[in-house]
């Protein structure tokens, strides 16, 4: 648990623009949910080849994949529910490319149309959030009791060790 | 905003995942496979191993052992190895093509090495028949028999006694409508008075005429009223009549039908084979019902957007592929595989082609074949058969074996056992599944098998009896609900069973006979007790309506030619008269 509190301390820390960040939750969110295939990889190599933070996304696709495990389920039932439309399932059926990125199948377009959907405000909010906390609590923080004392702790030396 | 080094930390992923899949994805799949097996099954499932190779692109299972949770010694099926060879272009757009499929060391109830864990103990075990229960000949007795068998007579006889009461309603009613004895005297006196009386001039004439055709419109209404109960009365007579003839006829096939039930027609008693081996092709029969039940999401009457049954829990396939109007493969969908299967002390193969369940995307149904000749323990078996899941799932299956090796089998258990030591059989057969419909026809025979049995005398007698019999022959047919199947076991040794051995028997059977007849009668005089009241009312309506309409008849014809009578009288009294009185003149 601390070395995770730590990576999290150091990337919020860093050098590493708000968009970075935010992009990297959003990306490893909707790679956290989708089911891994073809989707995965193409998304993971747009990680690999822009400056989008790496460990927050893989930490944020860690998350998801846990949280995924509860909400798969209920994911594909909503998706076999709402996908029995004709001109979705024509348009499917003769896109060969579209099954080769397996949106034929249930569980990956729920997958891929909510995480499209969450994709930009999610980088949106958490740009915001870093942002926010870079400005007001960042600097503080540095002031607070606790974090002399969180310094002169064994956190401390290891997030120095990280660095 | 580019990563100078992006490509290169995507090759170290990308080949880092593909070593960790091919490493690790054997023993996930050994894994998810033993797991769900062992829930689905409820009892030990043993893997030896299970490995992916990529070129060509194969996943290979050995040693795949499933206990018999009835059983735990003894394995309910197993193989030495299976090799699926996966078609890569349509795995990667998510169907499992496979190419060629081969299983080697087939085998069911096969003896496992130690016996395997059993975490959900199966239901009723269809092998234990207590030979104890069927020796005491405990029939049914005449109420539960004809209980159960759905007879007609009684629904009939209700029929006939509600037609009987509305019809007898409905005549009381007529008898209402129709003019009483007082009304006709009536009728009777108006028309006489009116006829008798003098006409004294043509305006007498003329409403004397008119009251006449107002009696005669009055009459002409009864008659009609008349007329109408008559046909009302012939309608009544002819419905009860039809009533009591199905009453009858229902009651003569109903006898039929019990006599059938309990196979006292042929002077035997019931059949012996049935009792024995009923419940045993039931349920081999009944484990068909999987088949149904691993068809059924891919029946046409399970798509989501029609209703499903109330109480029928959903069928879920996790990731499952959307219903595209036209896919380019199946779901799965195996060409060709190779059964290496382990019977009759040798070795079979069974050769199938198109294994799906969407088989109106391939245009060709699932076929399957087994020929084999002068195995140690077989002469000869030939199985064909095919599969098909289009607006229903239809099954065909056909088979042919000689001279199978019996294995020692015991029916019953401690002093009701008997056991079969040898003997061949023999069988030929046919089966017809449509969706969850069985009608399957089988003609089996054992022929030199050697009975023995160190239970109670009625055991020792059948065993001896059944070895001195050269052959014994069942004709066993199966129809209805896969899951419930009617099983008829007919064999002409049942009555040979039957007067030899249970000869104490037969006067019981007669007894029974004679109950079950007084039983039957007793209700068709039941249901036709009403008859007599009602049909000698309708005779009595009959003969009243008939006298009622004679005598309108009567009144219309003659009253109405009495008056034409006494007008031309009259006119020729007047004509005469005038005659008269110029013939007086010079």
């Amino acid at each position: 648990m601390l070395p995770l509190l730590a990576k999290v301390l150091k990337v919020l820390n860093s050098e590493a623009s708000p968009w970075q960040i935010g992009w990297a939750i959003a990306l490893g969110l909707f790679v956290g949910i989708l089911p891994f295939g073809l989707l995965t990889l193409l998304i993971v190599l747009l990680v690999c080849l822009l400056t989008i933070n790496l460990t927050t996304f893989i930490l944020v696709w860690g998350l998801t994949e846990g949280l995924m495990l509860l909400f798969a389920y209920p994911l594909e039932q909503l998706t076999w529910q709402y996908a029995q439309n004709d001109t979705l399932l024509t348009w499917l059926a003769e896109t060969e490319t579209l099954q080769l990125l397996h949106l034929h199948h249930t569980l990956t377009l729920g997958a891929f149309v909510l995480g499209a959907l969450l994709l930009v405000p999610v980088a949106w909010l958490s740009k915001v959030l870093v942002q926010q906390y870079r400005y007001r609590i960042m600097t503080n923080v540095e002031k607070w009791k606790l974090t002399q004392m969180l310094k002169a702790s064994k956190l401390f030396a290891l997030y120095e060790k990280l660095n | 905003m580019i990563r100078k080094s992006g490509w290169l930390v995507f090759i170290t992923f990308f080949t880092a995942l593909l070593a960790l899949v091919y490493l690790l994805a054997g023993p996930a799949i050994r894994l998810g496979m033993v797991y769900s097996l062992e829930k689905a099954v409820g009892a030990e499932v043993n893997i030896n191993s299970v490995s992916l190779k990529l070129a060509p692109l194969a996943l290979q299972v050995e040693g795949l052992q499933i206990t018999d949770a009835a059983n735990p010694s003894h394995n309910s099926f197993s193989f030495n190895q299976a090799t699926a060879a996966l078609e890569l272009w349509p795995a990667l757009l998510g169907y499992y093509v496979v190419n060629e499929l081969t299983v080697d060391g087939l085998q069911y109830g096969a003896q496992r090495r130690q016996p395997g864990e059993v975490y959900r103990t199966p239901g009723a075990d269809g092998e234990k028949i207590d030979i104890a229960d069927v020796l005491q000949v405990d029939l049914p007795n005449a109420d539960e028999l004809i209980a159960r068998a759905n007879l007609q007579t009684p629904e009939k006889a209700e029929a006939l006694k509600q037609l009987a009461l509305s019809e007898q309603q409905q005549l009381k009613g007529l008898k209402d409508k129709l003019p009483g004895k007082d009304t006709l005297e009536q009728y009777q006196a108006d028309i006489k008075a009116l006829t008798d009386s003098k006409i004294t001039n043509a305006a007498d004439l003329a409403a004397k005429a008119q009251q006449l055709q107002q009696l005669k419109d009055k009459l002409n209404a009864e008659k009609q009223r008349v007329l109408e109960a008559k046909q009302q009365l012939t309608q009544s007579k002819d419905s009860l009549q039809q009533a009591v003839a199905e009453l009858k006829a229902a009651s003569e096939a109903d006898y039929a039908k019990v006599q059938q039930l309990a196979n006292l027609s042929d002077g035997g008693l019931a059949g012996i084979s049935q009792i024995l081996l009923g419940d045993v092709w039931g349920q081999r029969i009944a484990q068909l019902q999987s088949l149904y039940l691993l068809a059924k999401p891919y029946l046409p009457d399970e798509l989501p957007q029609q209703s499903t049954e109330p109480g029928e829990p959903d069928v879920v396939l996790p990731n499952r592929i959307l219903p595209l109007p036209s896919q380019p493969y199946p779901d799965f969908w195996i060409k060709q595989a190779r059964v290496n299967w382990l019977i009759g002390g040798g070795e079979a193969t069974i050769a199938m082609q198109d294994i799906t369940a969407q088989h109106a995307l391939i245009n060709s149904a699932t076929k399957f074949s087994l020929d084999v000749k002068q195995l140690p323990q077989l002469a000869a078996f030939n199985l064909q058969g095919d599969f098909a899941i289009l607006q229903q799932m239809v099954t065909n299956l056909s088979w042919q074996l000689e001279g199978l090796n019996l294995q020692p089998l015991t029916l019953g258990k401690d002093d009701t056992a008997l056991s079969i030591t040898d003997g061949l059989i023999s069988s030929s057969g046919k089966l017809n599944l449509t969706d969850n419909q069985i009608s399957q026809q089988a003609s089996v025979l054992l022929k030199a098998a050697n009975f023995s049995s160190s239970g109670n005398k009625y055991l020792q007698q059948l065993a001896t009896l059944l070895d001195n019999q050269a052959q014994i022959p069942l004709n066993i047919a199966a129809t209805g609900l896969v899951s419930a199947p009617e099983v008829s076991i007919r064999s002409s040794l049942d009555k040979v069973i039957g007067d030899a051995l249970l000869g104490e028997a037969k006067q019981k059977v007669a007894q029974y006979q004679n109950e079950l007849k007084a039983k039957l009668d007793a209700q068709l005089q039941q249901g036709l007790a009403g008859q007599q009241d009602w049909a000698s009312l309708l005779t009595e309506q009959d003969s009243d309506i008939s006298n009622i309409s004679d005598s309108i008849e009567n009144m219309l014809n003659a009253k109405l030619a009495d008056v034409k009578d006494q007008a031309k009288d009259k006119l020729k009294d007047k004509l005469l008269d005038k005659l008269g009185k110029k013939d007086n003149q010079p």
